[in-house]
C-alpha cells in the first residue's frame, strides 16, 4: 500500500454555489446527506463584501470605474451593467478565465467565481413558463421536444417560491402562469397611465404588469423586507434578495452536514468504467494549486450552464472520447441566449408635480403577445418586454446644452416621466451554436478552455425587428412624445441567460440527461444548471433553474433510498 | 434623511442586527478617509485656474456651493490622470489653451483672470458649437461600456456635471438623494424640497 492519503468521502458532491448549487446543496442536506459543495471562487461574508450602501461620492471613480484596469483585466465583463465600480468585484478576472469565439462572431460570457456565484448580481426577475415554452420545440420542430410539461413542475415552481419570496402580481395568463407571490410592488404613475393605456387599445392580448422579482415586499422566513435603496446586484445585508448566499446556503448551513469549500477549480470528474459510476472530483485549490480529489456517492453539476458542460467535455474517457456522459453525440450543442435591446422609450406627459419615492428595484413585465393565439407569418415564438417609468435626473443634463444658473435649477428638479419597453426574444436551439474544447488554451489553473461558436439566426433577428415595432406603437397608442427607437447590437450571451449544451430528453440517443436530469449514462450523476434547458422561451430563466433543481434533488434522494442510486 | 442618520437607524432596528456596528464604523471611516484634498497629478497650475473657473461657470454657487466648491478640478484631475486615454487627454488640454486663447482675442486676458461676465461669453460660445454639434449627429447606439468621442466642452460639462452631482455636496445639499428610504411610493407629492 502506499501513503496516499484517502480522498474525503460525501455522501453527495455539488459542484458550484450559485443559483441552482445553493438550492441542491439545501435539498439534499434537508434530506440527510452530508454533502460537499465545491466553489471555484472565494468565500463572501455579507457584512464585509456587500457593498450596496457605499454612496457614489465614497467611490474612486464616481461610479464610472477604473476604465484603465477594466480594459486589462475585465474587458468581457465590463459589458455586465451589473458590473460596476461597486460590483466588479463580484465578477471575474478575463485573463484568468479565457475562453476563444470565431473572429467576427462575439459571444459575451459574464461569470461570477465566488460563493454564490451570479446569483448576487442577477437581476431578480422570476417568472414562471408555461406549457407555451414546454410545447415549443414540439409544435415547430426546432430542437427536440421537452421531456416534461408545465404540470411536470408546477408544484417545484409553488416549492421554491414559498422558500425564496417573489413579488407578483396575478394576472391569470395562459402563456405567464401566476405564482405564490408576496404582495405586489407598486407600479408609479406613469406606469399605471400606460398600462390603462395598453389594455384600452389591446385588451387582454396585451397585459402590462408590475416585476415578478424575488425580492422580499414583507418579512419572509426570518428576512426582513425591502429597505428600497436600489442596487441589489451590490449584496443586500438585510437579506432582502433571493440569492444563494442570501437564503439556500444559510438554509443548508443549519442542518450542520455541509461542507462548503471554496478555491476549489474542478478540472473533471472521475468516471469508473466498470462501476458506471462518478466516482469523484478532480479539483484544482485555487490558492496552492494543489491538485485534489474527493470522492462522493451522487454528484450535482450545477456550476452554470458553460461550465458544467465544460467540466462533461474535460472528463472525456477512451469510452466517452467527446465528453462524458455524451454518448448522444448532444453535450456543447444547442447553445442559447435571450435577445435582447429592441424596443423604444417615449415620454409620457403628465403627473409633472408628482415623483418616485425610494428606488425600486423592478420593473414593468409585457408577457409574450405574439404567436400566442394566432401564428406570425415572419417569424416562430415570441418576445416580452422589461422596463419602467422614469423621471429623468441630473443626467440627462449631460445629454443636453447649456450652463449656469438656468441649468442648476433645472437639474435641481427631475425631468419628464419617461416609460421604456426593452425586449427580450427567445432563441431557437440550434445545432451551429454549440462548444467544444479548445485544445490550444488553458486557463489560469492549467484547464483546457472552451471555445465558443455562436451567432443570432435571422428568426432572432425578426423577432427583434418586431420588438422595435410594436414597442413604437403602444407607446403611440399611450399618448407618448418623443418616442425613441431602442435598437441595441448586443453580443449573445450578453442577456446572461445562457441555456442548452446538455439538454434533456426521453430519449438517451437525442439527450445528455434524463427527465430528472439524470445523465442517461451515468446514473449517478445529475446536472441541473441552465444547460439542461432544451429550448429557451422568452421567460427570464432562473426560477425555473431552482425548481427543476429541488426537482431533481428529490427524485435523487428518493432513488437512493430505494437503492438504486 | 441622509445616509449616516439612515444607517443609524438600520443600527437600531431589529431586523438589521446582522449589520455589526464595527462595520457601520468602518464604511463611515472610510468616507472620512477620503476628504483629505489630493495634490494634482496632471494639471498645471494655471491649467488647473481654468478648469476651476469654468466649473463654476458651468454649475455656479447658488444657496448651495457650485463646481468650486465641489473641488470638480480635483475629480477631473483624476479622470485626466488615472482614467482618459492619451487623446482624450490631449483633446482637452488643447481645449484649455484654446479657452485661453479665446478669451485674450476678445478681453485681452486669460480665461480665469476674466471677469465673470467674460467667462459666460466664452463658455456660451463653447456652448453654441456643442448645440450645433448635437443638432447635426445622428443618435446612434453606443454600447453603455464605451466612452463616446467628445471635443473639448462636451469633456468638461460632463466632467463638470458628473463631478459635481456625484459629490458629496452634489448628492447630500444639491439633490438631497437618500441612500436608504425605506419604502417606496410609486406616486408621491414633490415637496417644496424636490429630491431625486
Amino acid at each position: 500500500m502506499n501513503s496516499v492519503k484517502k480522498p474525503e468521502s460525501y455522501d453527495a458532491i455539488i459542484i458550484g454555489s450559485g443559483m441552482t448549487g445553493g438550492w441542491a446543496a439545501k435539498e439534499l442536506t434537508e434530506k440527510g446527506l452530508k454533502v460537499l459543495v465545491l466553489e471555484a471562487g472565494r468565500p463572501i461574508v455579507p457584512e464585509q463584501d456587500y457593498v450596496e450602501h457605499v454612496p457614489v461620492s465614497d467611490m474612486k471613480f464616481r461610479g464610472l470605474a477604473d476604465r484603465k484596469e477594466r480594459l486589462d483585466t475585465q474587458p468581457i465583463q465590463r459589458m455586465c451593467y451589473a458590473c460596476d465600480e461597486w460590483a466588479q468585484k463580484f465578477f471575474i478576472n478575463d485573463l484568468e478565465n479565457p475562453y476563444t469565439t470565431d473572429p467576427g462572431r462575439p459571444f459575451a460570457w459574464i461569470r461570477g467565481r465566488q460563493v454564490g456565484g451570479k446569483s448576487i448580481m442577477w437581476a431578480r426577475q422570476s417568472y414562471r413558463w408555461s406549457d407555451l415554452d414546454f410545447e415549443a420545440n414540439a409544435r415547430d420542430g426546432y430542437g427536440s421536444d421537452w421531456p416534461i410539461r408545465y404540470a411536470d413542475i408546477a408544484p417545484w415552481y409553488d416549492y421554491v417560491e414559498d422558500f425564496a419570496g417573489i413579488t407578483g402580481h396575478t394576472e391569470g395568463l395562459s402563456q405567464l402562469p401566476d405564482g405564490h407571490f408576496l404582495p405586489p410592488m407598486e407600479m408609479n404613475c406613469a406606469e399605471t397611465a400606460v398600462k390603462e393605456a395598453v389594455a384600452r387599445r389591446f385588451g387582454r392580448e396585451r397585459v402590462m404588469t408590475v416585476g415578478r422579482a424575488a425580492i422580499l415586499t414583507q418579512t419572509h422566513n426570518g428576512r426582513a423586507a425591502c429597505h428600497y435603496c436600489g442596487p441589489c446586484h451590490r449584496g443586500c445585508i438585510t437579506r432582502s434578495y433571493f440569492s444563494s448566499v442570501n437564503a439556500t446556503l444559510p438554509a443548508a448551513e443549519k442542518t450542520g452536514r455541509m461542507t462548503l469549500r471554496p478555491y476549489s477549480v474542478v478540472h473533471s470528474l472521475i468516471f469508473d468504467a466498470h462501476a458506471r459510476r462518478v466516482t469523484g472530483v478532480r479539483v484544482i485549490d485555487g490558492q496552492t494549486r494543489e491538485a485534489l480529489e474527493f470522492q462522493g456517492r451522487i454528484l450535482f453539476l450545477c456550476a452554470s450552464t458553460l461550465e458544467s458542460t465544460r467540466i462533461l467535455l474535460n472528463s472525456a474517457t477512451p469510452e466517452f472520447s467527446s465528453g462524458l456522459a455524451n454518448s448522444s453525440g448532444q453535450l456543447g450543442k444547442n447553445l442559447m441566449d435571450h435577445i435582447m435591446g429592441g424596443g423604444a422609450d417615449g415620454e409620457i406627459p403628465g403627473f409633472m408635480d408628482r415623483m418616485q419615492f425610494g428606488n425600486r428595484p423592478n420593473g414593468i413585465y409585457v408577457p409574450r403577445f405574439k404567436n400566442v393565439t394566432k401564428q406570425e407569418k415572419n417569424f416562430l415564438r415570441g418576445y416580452a418586454y422589461q422596463g419602467g417609468a422614469d423621471r429623468a435626473s441630473w443626467l440627462r443634463g449631460v445629454e443636453e446644452s447649456g450652463f449656469g444658473v438656468s441649468l442648476k435649477n433645472s437639474l435641481r428638479k427631475h425631468g419628464p416621466w419617461r416609460l421604456r419597453f426593452y425586449g427580450f426574444g427567445e432563441c431557437l436551439p440550434r445545432p451551429e451554436n454549440f462548444v467544444e474544447i479548445d485544445k490550444d488554451r488553458v486557463d489560469a489553473w492549467g484547464i483546457p478552455v472552451l471555445k465558443i461558436h455562436c451567432a443570432f439566426s435571422d428568426n432572432e433577428k425578426a423577432l427583434f425587428e418586431d420588438m422595435v415595432i410594436e414597442a413604437t406603437d403602444m407607446l403611440a397608442a399611450s399618448g407618448a412624445r418623443d418616442i425613441r427607437p431602442i435598437r441595441e447590437n448586443n453580443p449573445p450571451g450578453l442577456t446572461i441567460h445562457e441555456m442548452g449544451t446538455a439538454r434533456m430528453g426521453g430519449d438517451p440517443k437525442n439527450s445528455v440527461l434524463n427527465p430528472h436530469n439524470q445523465a442517461h449514462d451515468v446514473k449517478n450523476l445529475f446536472l441541473t444548471d441552465g444547460a439542461c434547458m432544451v429550448s429557451s422561451s422568452c421567460v427570464n430563466p432562473s426560477l425555473t433553474f431552482m425548481a427543476i433543481t429541488a426537482r431533481a434533488c428529490d427524485y435523487a434522494v428518493s432513488q437512493m433510498k430505494k437503492g438504486e442510486l | 434623511m441622509q445616509r449616516r442618520d439612515a444607517l443609524r437607524l438600520l443600527g437600531k432596528a431589529s431586523v438589521f442586527s446582522v449589520l455589526s456596528t464595527d462595520w457601520l464604523a468602518a464604511k463611515l471611516g472610510a468616507e472620512v478617509a477620503q476628504k483629505a484634498p489630493g495634490a494634482l497629478q496632471t494639471l498645471t497650475p494655471a491649467q488647473n485656474d481654468i478648469v476651476v473657473a469654468m466649473s463654476e461657470v458651468i454649475i455656479p454657487a447658488t444657496d448651495t456651493p457650485g463646481g468650486k466648491g465641489a473641488r470638480v478640478n480635483e475629480f477631473i484631475d483624476l479622470i485626466l490622470t488615472e482614467w482618459a486615454t492619451d487623446d482624450e487627454k490631449a483633446v482637452f488640454l488643447e481645449g484649455l489653451a484654446e479657452a485661453d486663447r479665446r478669451t485674450n482675442e476678445l478681453f485681452g486676458r486669460g480665461f480665469a483672470a476674466a471677469s465673470p461676465k467674460e467667462q459666460a461669453a466664452i463658455v456660451q460660445g463653447f456652448d453654441d458649437d456643442l448645440a450645433a454639434l448635437r443638432n447635426e449627429k445622428i443618435r446612434e447606439w453606443i454600447p453603455l461600456w464605451e466612452v463616446p468621442k467628445m471635443a473639448f466642452f462636451e469633456q468638461m460639462r460632463t466632467l463638470t456635471l458628473t463631478g459635481y452631482y456625484t459629490s458629496t455636496i452634489g448628492q447630500e445639499q444639491e439633490l438631497k438623494v437618500e441612500i436608504i428610504p425605506g419604502t417606496f411610493n410609486g406616486c408621491a407629492l414633490e415637496g417644496p424640497e424636490v429630491k431625486q
